[in-house]
Formats: structure tokens, C-alpha cells, sequence
């Protein structure tokens, strides 16, 4: 895999935008990747995440700003971009009648490595991605997790020196997700620059170093997870959840506790340095909830006090 | 960029291999089940070297147009679902332009594998009907590439509707009241000259009516030079500007 070259730059982009006619999907954003990170792109559905990794994949022109990945513009240098890009998609699309190893086989050929050196990588790359014993299966019927990590494996045949993973696991139960994860964590481990993009803040928090925060195609804020969450938002949360119906006025008598108040549509979020302290002075307040929980704040909370609203509806 | 689209061929290759058992019907069995029940069977009673079919006996009159409406057949099918599918059913269109491979590259390795699937078959369907006596002359041997012209000149433009369209119910709807009149009506069966004026002209712009002909006339040794490169030529037409159109509507739809 592709080690060294750390703090290379990897992909620079300013201004770039994105329209469909007159809609804006990518609204002038500023980024850049260097070598040996991930870098993550947060953000809800429609945010404009994969639109910007089409274009980055080369594979989708762009419609204002500059862009460089390989120090390359993808307008001029398409085909040698993506030869050295690993691109999983958000929508899987695997050759469903083929077998595993025979997409990895067709897929490396289009990277013009020799039959007998795909062989190879194939057999480390099934390994790695736990799917030695499903060699010679057919893909349709595969589990979703097993698709999701062949089209991982397919996308490192080229030993890429940067990876774009749209979504990788959403769609996945619990436990394929942690596979995934555990696979892609090795991968960032070995020094593959890998950009992703994702909607679960778990996801950002544990795979990311860096990341920015999209809505409506703009970026919100950037920086490390725990950067963003030390900028953006209080060390703890008090989560006083409630039935329905009851939670009407609770906002108004919870004026002036803790630091920061959000409504939720079945849930009050109190951002606060002092967590038991806080729901203490809730209590106060006479406030009934059908149960409370103190955590510490996630991303989930920093797109939640940038834009008002959850990242996942 | 002919390396890149002989990698797409041989990946239609290999998935040919999976389900190739659904194919040899329109392909290879139909063709010869009309063969033998229409030209050998249906013309050993209607046989009377009528002036109508240019002095040729009824199999001799069928053959070539069976030949071309089965290249027209394959073209259309090969043309039409597998291009659907590849940009939305399975994305696997989307899979290889991912790839250094350009869209240019994934249409001619796509196309160059309809090519071979029709010369195939039609050089299949040739040595039967050579070995039931259905050819005059040794120009015959021409024919499956008259016939690969004719399925060409209906898969490219079948390939750009296939693009363009967002429901496989307009793909069907060509099958049904597109290629299966064209079958029917367009010189395979019978001359033209049989339908009324109006019908008959409609019959002479079709690409089957120029396929059938063509191969018609290489088999029964009638083919002369210009109306041979006439009829090659409005196949080629047919081809080349459904081929283009076909890869501008591929460039949008994947690049998007
Ligand atoms: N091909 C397209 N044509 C028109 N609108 C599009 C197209 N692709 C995406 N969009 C719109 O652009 C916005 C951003 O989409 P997308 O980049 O897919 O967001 P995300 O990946 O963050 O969910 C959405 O509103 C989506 O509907
Ligand atoms: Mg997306």
C-alpha cells in the first residue's frame, strides 16, 4: 500500500461548486488532503458530499472554482487521476453475476496490470478483507457488508494512493459496520490516504483525523473531531427525553440552565460544562422527562448548534 | 484506447459465459426453427419459382432475410436492456468510467462485443443455410457481414434510446410495435412490392429492408456494386450517427 510521501499534497480545492441547471449542489468550498490522512466530509443527506467526491473522482466536471488532485486538473488529466484513485461508491456496482474474484480480475484490467499480478493482489486483497473463503461465489447473493467490503478490495487492486469512500457503511447492520471500520482503520494504519464521506458522527469521530461539516454544499466549520468539538460546542450533554405530548413549556422553564439549549422533536439537548449539575438545576425547574442521560458531546452535537438541526432526520 | 475497449469486450465476454444459455434461442435456435418450417417445410409447398421472388425458389427468398432480421434481433436485444442496466439496473457502466477507462473506450468495447455476437450467429446461420441448399452463389459468404451491418445499424441507435430514456417500458414498447412489424413486413417474408404503395415506401427506409436485400442479393448471386455500397452505405449511416449519438448520451449520463 502506499506509505511515505506523508503531507504530500493529495487534493486542493478552492471555490469549487457544483450545479445541476440553476440548482447549487456544491456551494464554493475551500479544502485540501495531503498525504497519509482522512479526511472525512460530514454532513446530512444532500449536503452535496458525494457530488464533491464525483469530482474528485474525475468523473463529474466541475462547474466553477479549481480543483487539483495529484496536483492535476481532473478537466485535463482524467484517466491518469483515476488510475491512481480507489473509489468506493455510495451505490455498490459489482458485477452481481460474476463471481468475487472474477470482479477484481475485470476491474484490474482496466488498470492494465497484468492477469497474473491481479491474481496475486487478489488473493491478499480477499484475505485482508475477510472474503478468502468467497472466492469463486457468485456475487448477487452476497450480504450487503460482504458487497460493501469487495467493492473495497476491488477498489485497492490499483494500490491506490488515495482512496474515496462514499458512505462506506451506510445501509449496514451494527456488526458489518464494525467490520468495515476495523478494515478501513487498518488501512489508514498502513498509511492509505483515505477520504470518506458519512452521515454517523460515530463513523467521522473514530476514522477521521480531519474533517469538515457540509450543508446545503457549503462547509460549516473544519477541523479535528475533538478540535470541533472543543470549538463548537460544551463538554457534556444532559438529554432529557420525553413522552409524547409532554414536552410542550419544558424549553421556556428551563430558561437560563446550562449553556446551551437545543429542542429536538422528542428530546431537550442541554450543552453544559457540568453535566450533574445541570440536571440537578433541571429538576429544579420542575421539568418532567421520561428519562434523562448525561454523555459527552459528539459531532453530532456540533452540526446540531451550527445548523439547528440533526444530521440524520 | 483499443486496449481499453478489448478489456470491456472481454469483461462482456466473460459475463456472456454466465448466461449465455438465455441467449441461444433469439440467437441461434429461432432463426433455424424458421429456417427449416418456413423456408424448407412452408416453401416445399408454395414452391413454384414464382416470378414475384426474382426466379428464386421460397427458401432461397427467405434465408438471407432471416439472416438479417436475426442480426436485426440480436442488435436490438443486445443493444437495448444490457445499456439500461449498466447505467441504472447494475451501475456497472459506472463501475468502468471510475476507472482510467474514458466512455469513448467502455462504448466500443460494449459495441465491438454486439459485433461479434451478430457475425456469430449469422455465420452460423449461413453454414446451415448454405448446407440446406438455401445460396446460389458463392457470395454468400458476404452475408454474415451484410447481416452484421444491419444489426449494427439497429443496435447503435437502440443503444442511445436505451441511454436517453429513464423507463425500460419505452424499450419494450420498440420491441413490440418497432422490430417485430419491421420482422414481419419488411421484405423477409415476402417482396415489398406485395404491401400497398404507401406502406411500401415505409418498408424501403427501414435498415432491415437495406440488410435484407443486401444479404438477398449477395446469396442469390443478383448483387451488383453501386446498389450493394448504396445499401451498405445507409447501414453505415444508421451505425455511425446512432453510435455517435449513443456516446454523447453514455458522456452525460455517467459524467455528470
Ligand atoms: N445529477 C443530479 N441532478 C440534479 N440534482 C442532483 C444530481 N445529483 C445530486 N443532485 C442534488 O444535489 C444535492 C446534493 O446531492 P449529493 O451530492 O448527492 O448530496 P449527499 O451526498 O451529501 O447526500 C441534492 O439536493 C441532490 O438532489
Ligand atoms: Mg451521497
Amino acid at each position: 500500500m502506499s506509505s511515505g510521501h506523508e503531507g504530500e499534497p493529495r487534493i486542493q480545492a478552492a471555490g469549487l461548486t457544483k450545479r445541476f441547471g440553476d440548482f447549487t449542489a456544491v456551494d464554493g468550498v475551500d479544502f485540501a488532503v495531503v498525504a497519509g490522512e482522512t479526511f472525512g466530509f460530514l454532513g446530512p443527506n444532500g449536503a452535496g458530499k458525494s457530488s464533491t467526491m464525483r469530482m474528485i473522482g474525475a468523473v463529474s466536471p466541475r462547474s466553477g472554482g479549481a480543483l487539483r488532485v495529484f496536483e492535476l486538473d481532473p478537466a485535463e488529466a482524467g484517466p491518469e487521476i483515476r488510475a491512481r484513485l480507489g473509489v468506493v461508491p455510495q451505490e455498490d456496482n459489482l458485477d452481481l453475476e460474476l463471481t468475487v474474484f472474477e470482479n477484481l480480475l475485470v476491474y484490474g484490467r482496466y488498470f492494465g496490470l497484468p492477469s497474473s499480478l491481479i491474481r496475486e493482489r487478489a488473493d491478499e486483497l480477499l484475505a485482508f478483507m475477510q472474503l478468502a473463503d468467497r472466492r469463486q461465489h457468485r456475487v448477487e447473493p452476497l450480504s450487503g457488508g460482504m458487497k460493501r467490503r469487495l467493492t473495497i478490495a476491488r477498489a485497492l487492486v490499483n494500490e491506490p494512493d488515495l482512496m474515496l469512500l462514499d458512505e462506506p457503511t451506510t445501509g449496514l447492520d451494527p456488526q458489518a459496520r464494525h467490520a468495515v471500520w476495523d478494515r478501513l482503520y487498518r488501512l489508514k494504519q498502513r498509511g492509505v490516504t483515505l477520504v470518506l464521506t458519512t452521515h454517523y458522527m460515530d463513523e467521522a469521530e473514530q476514522l477521521c483525523d480531519r474533517l469538515v461539516v457540509m450543508d446545503r454544499g457549503r462547509i460549516v466549520a473544519e477541523g479535528s473531531p475533538r478540535d470541533l468539538i472543543a470549538r463548537h460546542v460544551e463538554r457534556e450533554v444532559v438529554e432529557l427525553r420525553f413522552a409524547a405530548g409532554t414536552q410542550d413549556g419544558a424549553v421556556a422553564r428551563l430558561a437560563g440552565v446550562g449553556d446551551r439549549i437545543e429542542e429536538l422533536a422528542d428530546r431537550i439537548l442541554i450543552g453544559t460544562a457540568d453535566g450533574d449539575a445541570t440536571l440537578a438545576a433541571a429538576q429544579d425547574r420542575g421539568v418532567e422527562p421520561e428519562s434523562v442521560l448525561i454523555r459527552r458531546s459528539t459531532l453530532e452535537d456540533v452540526f446540531l448548534s451550527i445548523t439547528g438541526r440533526t444530521l440524520i432526520d | 484506447m483499443v486496449e481499453q475497449a478489448a478489456h470491456v469486450l472481454s469483461w462482456h465476454a466473460r459475463s456472456y459465459r454466465k448466461s449465455w444459455r438465455a441467449t441461444i434461442t433469439v440467437a441461434f435456435l429461432n432463426p433455424l426453427f424458421f429456417l427449416f418450417s418456413i423456408g424448407v417445410l412452408l416453401g416445399g409447398i408454395v414452391d413454384e419459382g414464382r416470378a414475384d421472388l426474382g426466379g428464386l425458389t421460397y427458401l432461397e427468398f427467405v434465408a438471407p432475410g432471416l439472416l438479417a432480421a436475426t442480426a436485426m434481433q440480436i442488435g436490438t436485444n443486445e443493444g437495448s436492456f444490457p445499456v439500461m442496466a449498466g447505467l441504472k439496473w447494475t451501475r456497472t457502466y459506472h463501475a468502468v468510467v471510475a476507472t482510467p477507462v474514458r466512455v469513448l473506450e467502455l462504448f466500443l468495447g460494449f459495441f465491438g462485443w454486439v459485433a461479434l455476437r451478430i457475425v456469430v450467429a449469422a455465420a452460423i446461420f449461413t453454414a446451415v443455410a448454405a448446407a440446406v441448399g438455401a445460396f446460389r452463389s458463392p457470395w454468400a459468404a458476404l452475408a454474415p457481414l451484410a447481416a452484421l451491418g444491419c444489426g449494427l445499424a439497429f443496435a447503435a441507435p437502440i443503444a442511445a434510446t436505451a441511454g436517453a430514456v429513464e423507463n425500460s417500458s419505452v424499450l419494450t414498447a420498440i420491441f413490440r410495435f418497432g422490430i417485430l412489424p419491421l420482422f414481419l413486413f419488411s421484405g423477409t417474408f415476402f417482396p415489398v412490392s406485395q404491401l400497398p404503395a404507401a406502406l411500401e415506401w415505409a418498408a424501403r427506409v427501414t435498415p432491415l429492408w437495406h440488410g435484407v436485400t443486401l444479404c438477398r442479393e449477395l446469396a442469390g448471386g443478383t448483387a451488383e456494386l453501386w446498389p450493394s455500397l448504396g445499401h451498405a452505405g445507409y447501414l453505415a449511416a444508421f451505425t455511425l450517427a446512432g453510435g455517435a449519438l449513443a456516446i454523447r448520451i453514455l458522456q452525460r449520463k455517467l459524467l455528470k
